[in-house]
């Protein structure tokens, strides 16, 4: 999911188009040199950090070139696939939670075990961050950060209109009094105070947990059914009525990107969105924004959020200099000159050590977003189950079915029976 | 020169043929019969790019005939979309071409500038001008403001949102409109000098003379349109980002087999849909050409 949500930000960039290849030292390869190819998704901000470190690691690996390649988040995935099925996949590459078990189970990702702690240094990392990549017992990615859901929130706007912050304990109702006030303060032609959350998965997924409930089951089936979401879709469509989030015709100019979201486009004060997010929404936002977690599910509720590894690091297992490529990897994660360079740009980095040597560098952003992970810390749950085969269309569903009750095409009853049948087709299509 | 055509001077002359050839031969074979017979293959099976491609036999084909509401929703909104835009489309750049065939004074900088949004016409920053127009505090609505209308985002509501598209294709008319223009110029002047003695009204001119005469081009158009618009994507891929929505109310047929083969890597299933798209087309051209010899005039 943070994937869902990373989208929005490297997307920004992906639409100039296309691959900016930056070839390194880009001579063709003398003999006995090693070549390595580097792929990931992100925009130009991570690509100027991540050259910055290949560049660093080059200097002291002179018999080296590094091809680091870079798309937005939807071309990606579809170009590592093909690439994959192509038997030409990169040697290193950047995975995420939602894709790392399909990779790793049709055997296209090495199992790192067998280079720790020598070619692969995680030392400083946790127990739960080492997990976080692992897929049946073993190694197969290895987090860039650390990275939490959160609500970004236009705090200059607020603040003008003489209303409170949203604070870290609010219930959901909580949250729909703030907004349904801010709209009314704002007085403004197609403004709200939030936006219409009902077709935003993560969102969705937080809220299920609260009530000890998941997206999915670890057999991979829903974890919900017709009762669960007829309760969020009638309480988004409450949230519409008052004029609490975003009338239908407006939400749906959200096309799933920091630059299209209702925030950005100046028609809500509240999104939800990740962490990590919030230095791509303050780029392009004038205004002051801030960070808050999730609304709370009230008392004596489950925890909702869940910490996941943000971006990690994998080694194809097509790849012929595999050696080379995790000691790469390694220096990504766990050096703390990379790690000065890499910032908190993919997260709160997961190393200690390097988490120690970054913090006193950054600036109010950067330490807005370590002190949100920590203030988290202690009240997230475990991370859930990873999405099974065809949860990709079932974000699509949600934000159709949502969409399908805010135009009045059906009531939130019959639009719970049909999204909870239509996501079961999927999962059962695979 | 004659004498001399030994099957060795005939081998050399067609050697050098095929090395012109080359380049068209290598693409057609390995860009296109090449890759459509990959995805014919592919249409039998269950693919997603990692594993190996799985025999499936006509099951892909069997569902998109029985059980796949998407595709149902996919083809009326593509069907819609055909009908609409390409009759539109094609009176409209008949209408300028005979404006324009007029003998205006500055034709050529006239031609120019309403074949413009044809040339730049299928790309992705038109469509993204053209949401700017249509959305909800966009050009239009700004306009509708002016004469007190409070106009709805014209882009993000299902009731509107494919017709919007359609206005794009519209306007899009240069193409077909120089090829009007072209055929109007072949229709002899003293045709119409004749009817006008005869006492022919402009109308009667138009349906009589003009329409009949130019059935050939208009023909050749309504063909290439047609096939155009089923094949339709850019725009509806960037006005809805890549969604078909809201409610798949521009979910066209080429975005929906998009996202089956590269938003949810099921490339066998995408593959069978591709080739019931080029069966449709197929039979929609076989049928112009079916009917053309009931209205398309070809002793002019």
């Amino acid at each position: 999911m943070s994937g869902f949500a990373l989208s929005r930000r490297s997307l920004i960039g992906a639409g100039i188009g296309g691959a900016t290849l930056v070839g390194l030292g880009g001579l063709p390869a003398a003999a006995g040199q090693t070549r390595l190819r580097m792929f990931w998704w992100g925009a130009k901000e991570r690509a100027e950090r991540t050259d910055k470190v290949n560049q660093l690691y080059l200097g002291s690996h002179p018999d080296m070139t590094i091809a680091s390649e870079t798309l937005g988040w939807t071309d990606y995935w579809a170009r590592l696939a093909t690439q994959t099925a192509g038997r030409n996949a990169p040697d290193v590459l950047q995975m995420d939670y939602r894709y790392i078990f399909e990779y790793a189970r049709r055997g296209a990702l090495l199992p790192l075990d067998a280079y720790v702690p020598k070619a692969l240094n995680l030392s400083d990392f946790s127990p739960a961050a080492v997990d976080s990549g692992k897929v049946d017992g073993k190694i197969y990615g290895v987090s860039l950060g650390l990275n939490s859901t959160a609500m970004v929130y236009d705090k200059g706007l607020i603040q003008s209109l003489g209303l409170k912050e949203p604070v870290w304990n609010m219930t959901w109702n909580e949250i729909g009094d703030l907004a349904a006030e801010i709209t009314k303060a704002a007085k403004r032609d197609g403004f709200t105070g939030m936006e219409d959350g009902g077709g935003n998965e993560p969102l969705l997924e937080v809220w299920l947990a609260q009530r000890g409930k998941s997206l999915y089951t670890a057999e991979g089936k829903v974890g919900y059914d017709d009762k669960d979401m007829t309760e969020w879709l009638a309480f988004w469509s409450d949230m519409r009525k008052r004029g609490a989030s975003a009338a239908p015709d407006v939400q749906a100019l959200d096309r799933g990107e920091i630059d299209s979201n209702l925030l950005s486009l100046g028609k809500i004060a509240m999104t939800f969105a990740h962490s990590n997010q919030l230095v791509g929404f303050q780029a392009i936002n004038k205004s002051k924004l801030g960070l808050s977690t999730f609304p709370d599910g009230g008392q004596g509720a489950k925890p909702g959020q869940y910490l996941k590894p943000a971006m990690m690091w994998s080694v194809s297992a097509q790849s012929k200099q595999a050696e080379a490529a995790v000691q790469l990897v390694s220096y990504f994660i766990a050096d703390t000159e990379a790690g000065k360079l890499l910032g908190v740009e993919r997260g709160v980095p997961a190393s200690s050590a390097v988490r120690n040597v970054v913090t006193p560098m950054l600036d109010d952003l950067g330490r807005a977003m370590v002190d949100y992970i920590s203030l988290i810390s202690d009240k997230v749950g475990p991370l859930p189950p990873p999405p099974p085969r065809g949860a990709g269309e079932i974000q699509a569903v949600l934000r159709r079915v949502n969409e399908q009750v805010g135009f009045g095409r059906l009531t939130p009853a019959d639009g719970a029976k049909q999204f909870v049948a239509e996501a079961s087709a999927v999962l059962a299509r695979g | 020169m004659a004498a001399a055509h030994t099957p060795e001077t005939s081998w050399r002359e067609s050697a050098t043929g095929y090395l012109f050839l080359a380049p068209w031969l290598i693409g057609f074979f390995g860009l296109t019969l090449g890759p459509a017979l990959v995805s014919l293959y592919l249409s039998f099976t269950d693919y997603d790019l990692l594993s190996n491609p799985r025999w499936v036999g006509a099951a892909n084909y069997v569902r998109i005939a029985t059980s796949d509401p998407k595709f149902s929703a996919a083809m009326h909104v593509t069907f819609l979309y055909v009908a609409l835009s390409v009759p539109l489309k094609l009176a409209f750049a008949l209408l300028v071409a005979m404006m324009l065939n007029r003998g205006l004074r500055g034709l050529p900088l006239y031609r120019a500038i309403f074949y413009l949004p044809s040339l730049i016409g299928a790309s992705v920053a038109v469509s993204v001008l053209w949401r700017q127009v249509f959305s909800g505090d966009g050009l239009l609505n700004q306009a509708l403001k002016l004469v007190g209308i409070h106009g709805p985002s014209w882009i993000s509501n299902p009731d509107t949102a494919l017709y919007t598209l359609v206005a794009l294709a519209v306007w899009q008319f240069g193409s077909p409109m120089i090829i009007f223009l072209a055929g109007l110029r072949q229709i002899p002047k003293d045709v119409y000098e004749a009817a006008e003695i005869d006492g022919a009204s402009r109308s009667q001119q138009f349906w009589r003379i003009t329409l009949p005469l130019l059935t050939p081009v208009l023909f050749f158009n309504l063909v290439v349109q047609t096939i155009d618009a089923f094949k339709a994507f850019t725009p509806a891929f960037i006005i809805s980002g890549g969604t078909g929505g809201p409610i798949d109310s521009t979910l066209f047929y080429t975005l929906y087999l998009y996202q089956e083969a590269f938003a949810y890597f099921r490339m066998g299933y995408a593959s069978a849909l591709a080739w019931v798209l080029v069966v449709i087309i197929a039979v929609f051209t076989a049928l112009s050409f079916l009917t053309s010899r009931y209205w398309v005039h070809y002793d002019g």
